[in-house]
């Protein structure tokens, strides 16, 4: 019982003025703290994003290379078919080599921007001209994979309906370097999407 | 005293017009997926109900054409479909955002979505014109034979599908783009 009630003495005016020193120091540390972590969020979400226009730049000029070197020559020559084929010989892969070069490049040019975030985490313009840029490459992308693709799966299955062959049968070789290229840009359109998620997230204010 | 309430006033009718331009930001919204939904809508219908019988039968050639005869263009429907019946769900978030003020989680929610069906309608749309653009030229170096020579009806019916699908592209293009500037523009 004395033990007790000296105890409770004691505890009451230090209790009293550590608790007022530590609500000050508190609610400093707090601030100090969100302000940290704001940023530090952001930042995080912006090297993520660097990061990933880096992986995609690789995973692009990937694509357009090995649609570009897509070409075959049959050792034979045979009365219907051509003993050639390349990837000019169909617009829509000449399409596919020039829209994606052309996102290589968008990727490479975006890099600075994407560098301005990073060190300004909180900077609203830098965010939106990217989120916007990174809609419209992101159309021409997936329109390109897309047009490659359906000739792709032409060239394999044909169609019996309008009497189309498949071509896949002769050059094999050609199809598979097509058809590893429309994966390869599948691949950069997933980043991109991702990218422009990143961007919306980011351009949240509280 | 006076100077104070000025610069209320002032703060008060910034406030005003920040809500005023959010709130014409989310109707321009809405409207343009009404417009969209009936781009998608009308493309899905038109491409398909294609079809066309030829009145003779030749040799080589069939002698009716539809648009599942081409899978790209089955795809077509599908992605078509898909996306106008997704714009009509999000017309209710839509709606939300003129109402609401704080709508930025739903905001994010809604360019994710768009983000998604923009990529399915541009894949479908760019394959399907792939297959039109062969079908209406072929090709010589694969021996593909152009078959508008014979179906014509059908390859314009095909053609003009394509047109509102492209214009429903641009439209969420745009609504990306709304979302983005009313998303960076909260307080």
């Amino acid at each position: 019982m004395a033990k007790e009630s000296t105890t409770i003495d004691v505890g009451e005016p230090s209790t009293v003025t550590k608790s007022s020193s530590h609500v000050v120091k508190d609610a400093k540390k707090k601030g100090f703290v969100a302000v940290a972590s704001r940023g530090g969020a952001k930042r995080g979400l912006a090297i993520f994003d660097f990061l990933l226009r880096l992986a995609a730049i690789a995973v692009t000029i990937g694509a357009a290379s090995v649609m570009y070197t897509a070409e075959e020559t049959l050792p034979f020559f045979t009365q219907f078919l051509q003993f050639q084929a390349g990837y000019d010989d169909l617009p829509a892969f000449q399409y596919f080599v020039i829209a994606v070069a052309v996102v290589a490049s968008y990727l490479v040019l975006s890099l600075p921007f994407s560098i301005v975030s990073i060190v300004r985490p909180h900077a609203v313009a830098p965010r939106l001209i990217l989120l916007i840029c990174d809609t419209l490459v992101v159309t021409l992308n997936t329109s390109a994979a897309a047009a490659a693709a359906s000739i792709t799966y032409l060239a394999h299955n044909g169609n019996q309906s309008t009497n189309w062959l498949p071509i896949c049968q002769q050059f094999g070789d050609f199809c598979q370097n097509v058809s590893t290229a429309v994966v390869a840009d599948s691949i950069a359109i997933l980043f991109f999407i991702v990218l422009i998620i990143i961007s919306a997230i980011a351009l949240k204010r509280h | 005293m006076k100077s104070g309430q000025a610069e209320i006033m002032e703060t008060s009718k910034g406030i005003q017009k920040s809500g005023l331009m959010s709130r014409r930001i989310a109707i321009l919204e809405f409207i343009l997926r009404i417009v969209a939904f009936f781009n998608t809508i009308g493309s899905a219908i038109l491409m398909g109900t294609t079809h066309e019988t030829l009145p003779f039968f030749t040799q080589f050639i069939r002698f009716q054409a539809e648009y599942n005869d081409l899978p790209a263009l089955t795809f077509f429907v599908v992605a078509n479909a898909v996306v106008s019946g997704y714009l009509i769900l999000s017309l209710t978030l839509a709606f939300v955002h003129i109402v609401k003020r704080k709508t930025q989680n739903t905001r994010i929610l809604l360019i994710i979505l768009d983000v998604a069906m923009l990529g399915l309608l541009t894949s479908g749309a760019s394959s399907a014109a792939a297959i039109v653009y062969l079908a209406h030229n072929g090709n010589n170096k694969t021996n593909w034979f152009a078959i508008c020579q014979q179906f014509n009806s059908f390859c314009e019916r095909i053609s003009g599908s394509l047109i509102g699908s492209f214009i429903a592209i641009v439209l969420l293009i745009l609504l990306i783009l709304l979302s983005a500037i009313a998303l960076s523009r909260r307080h």
